[in-house]
């Protein structure tokens, strides 16, 4: 498959039908989706299960011969991070070959115009002047400002992950390869701490990104969460947008 | 038991014949090299080699040097309840120059340290125990008028290899902790021009320092070391992955304060912060004290004595992380982060309270769109 400017699934050929007064635009190509649904049950099995690893807080009684707890949360928790994996090596295949709202263009607000309109969208978030702030099809540059920073933070959960699970097997493939993570951050424990304090992000994160979602879709009838759903979103008609 | 003996290792001797005269039986010496053999895992095929190679070593010259430190690494070394071989072969090659053991003292022992020095040049192994301070000029360690860091250099030149044992020759241990008022550094940070190897640990265990001893007598050249410059047969795994207390980790039992039902069934010290998880050391195998007990098989947690800057990375010890410094009570990761979810829910629930007080108000002024009409309205995006 080559780069091209064209979304590499070509959009689906009848959209569902629009109610008067709204028209349908193809956003998200189905392995964004997927990407998006499977990260997400990722990620909460990760954060489940790494707060586990992180701080036990079960015991089992008896005898140690009749339990595999944490080694069950261990597993359950290094076959969620290897799904993750994948589907980052899939997003970041999809950076490349996907429509222009999932480039990597889309990842930041490169222009100094984004920044004016990034300021504008907090405006409009604290209720300032709502009416001034422009409208995406995509996302707005707080959007791809956040989710982009998600991106990194996930990204070090993975490298720090690794290094740690590197541990096991020494002189194997994972230690060798994030053999410098340790020594970078100031040795073992500081990967460990990194690697538990960056998971709050996630859960500081998840309340916000529902509910603007929810916001978005119950405020301003833009369905965003259909949008991940069956990749069309629905706008009125009447509307600009910037991105568009 | 071996004595100390009148007769002491003689220049044209070899060690065989040594140890003959000091009453240690051909069995004795074979059982040794077998064990050495294993500990440095090259199998019992390897065996009669290393025994061959031990046997025909002529006295090897080896200066001791003991610089910033407490003496804790020589104890470990050579005060086991019952002197081995392994502590003789010690004794015997620590010959040379040992400030601690030495019976002579003063500008005596000084000269003699030269003249060994002089005399073996390029051909003896240098040991050092203690970490060098740096800060002014090195003044915080002086032995006979010398800083540390010139003794060390001076030794290095002429050696054939060098050992740093114990965590202070590893990487200045707890003089080097924040803030590190003399600057010490460990050996490899002073010594750039040649490999050194370290045996880490706070002290280390006497069985690796003997091993390395081993191998460099049968091959003539240093083990292979890992990142660390540890050497690899000892260093090359876990303490986690080799805990007699594994299951109890696996399983999900864990002992939560010292004196719980928990720590007397002798559950894994996870939660009260033992570092096994990511410290490198034969402590379960080899053990302690003629292989009575080690530290976790005692009940309590591994400290990560033999990762470099321990004292820094591995406090506090029992605790599973890190603190966050610089600020009271809520010193502690999970209180932050959970205070900072909570935070952001809690904010987006005034958010959303915010945006339906305001769309309430709005909308009592809006028209009421029929279907198929497009509704204008000024503030649309809310």
């Amino acid at each position: 498959m080559t780069a091209t400017a064209q979304p590499v699934a070509a959009t689906p050929k009848d959209p569902p039908p629009a109610k008067p007064g709204y028209r349908s635009v193809y956003l998200w190509h189905w392995p964004i989706r997927a990407m998006h649904w499977v990260a997400g049950g990722c990620i909460a099995l990760l954060v489940v299960t790494g707060f586990y690893i992180g701080g036990p807080y079960f015991m089992t009684p008896g005898e140690a011969s009749e339990h595999f707890l944490m080694g069950w949360m261990r597993f359950l928790h290094f076959s969620a991070a290897a799904i993750l994996v994948a589907t980052a090596v899939i997003r970041v295949y999809w950076l490349f070959v996907g429509n222009r709202f999932e480039r990597w263009q889309a990842l930041f607000p490169f222009r100094p115009r984004d920044w004016g309109h990034m300021v504008q969208v907090l405006r409009k978030y604290l209720f300032i002047h709502p009416e001034r702030a422009p409208h995406w099809l995509g996302h707005n540059p707080l959007q791809q400002v956040s989710y982009t920073v998600l991106y990194v933070v996930a990204g070090t959960q993975v490298v720090t992950g690794f290094a740690m699970y590197g541990l096991s097997n020494p002189g194997g493939f994972f230690a060798s390869t994030f053999g410098w993570v340790a020594p970078l951050l100031g040795g073992h424990q500081v990967v460990r701490f990194v690697h538990h304090i960056m998971t709050w992000y996630f859960l500081i994160f998840l309340p916000i990104h529902i509910y603007l979602s929810l916001r978005a879709d119950l405020l301003h009838r833009e369905a965003r969460v259909s949008s991940i759903v069956d990749g069309f979103r629905f706008v009125r008609a009447d509307v600009d947008f910037i991105d568009e | 038991m071996y004595y100390p003996t009148a007769h002491p290792w003689t220049e044209d001797e070899t060690l065989a014949q040594h140890l003959e005269r000091r009453g240690v039986g051909r069995r004795e010496f074979l059982e040794f090299c077998s064990s050495m053999a294993a500990v440095l895992g090259l199998g019992s095929l390897a065996a009669p080699k290393v025994a061959q190679a031990m046997q025909t070593q002529r006295r090897p010259s080896v200066i001791w040097l003991q610089l910033q430190e407490c003496t804790g690494c020589v104890e470990s070394v050579l005060r086991t309840s019952e002197p081995t071989i392994g502590d003789l072969v010690l004794d015997l090659v620590s010959l040379d120059y040992q400030h601690t053991l030495m019976a002579g003292a003063g500008t005596a022992v000084e000269t003699a340290k030269q003249d060994a020095m002089a005399a073996n040049e390029g051909g003896y192994v240098l040991i050092v125990t203690g970490s060098v301070p740096l800060a002014e000029d090195g003044i915080y360690c002086t032995i006979g008028g010398r800083t540390a860091k010139e003794i060390v250099e001076e030794g290095a030149r002429g050696a054939a290899a060098v050992i740093a044992v114990g965590a202070c020759a590893h990487f200045g241990s707890v003089q080097s902790a924040r803030p590190n008022p003399t600057g010490a550094v460990g050996i490899r940070d002073v010594i750039t021009d040649k490999p050194v190897l370290n045996i880490a640990g706070c002290p280390p265990l006497g069985d690796v320092v003997t091993a390395t001893v081993v191998h460099f007598l049968t091959f003539g050249r240093l083990p292979a070391v890992d990142g660390e410059g540890r050497p690899l047969f000892a260093y090359g795994s876990r303490i986690h992955d080799q805990c007699s207390r594994r299951a109890h980790f696996d399983a999900g039992q864990y002992v939560t304060v010292f004196d719980d039902e928990a720590a007397r069934k002798g559950w894994c010290l996870y939660k009260v912060g033992c570092k096994g998880p990511a410290t490198f050391s034969p402590c379960p195998i080899f053990q302690w004290n003629t292989r009575t007990n080690w530290p976790i098989g005692a009940g309590h947690p591994c400290i990560g004595c033999t990762e470099p800057h321990f004292w820094d990375t591995m406090t506090p010890f029992y605790d599973r992380l890190p603190d966050v410094g610089g600020f009271g009570i809520e010193n502690k990761v999970d209180l932050i982060g959970a205070a900072a979810a909570i935070g952001a829910t809690a904010g987006v629930v005034a958010h959303a309270a915010v945006t339906g007080v305001q769309n309430r108000r709005k909308r009592r002024d809006l028209p009421i769109v029929e279907a198929g009409t497009v509704k204008q309205e000024e503030d649309n995006n809310g």
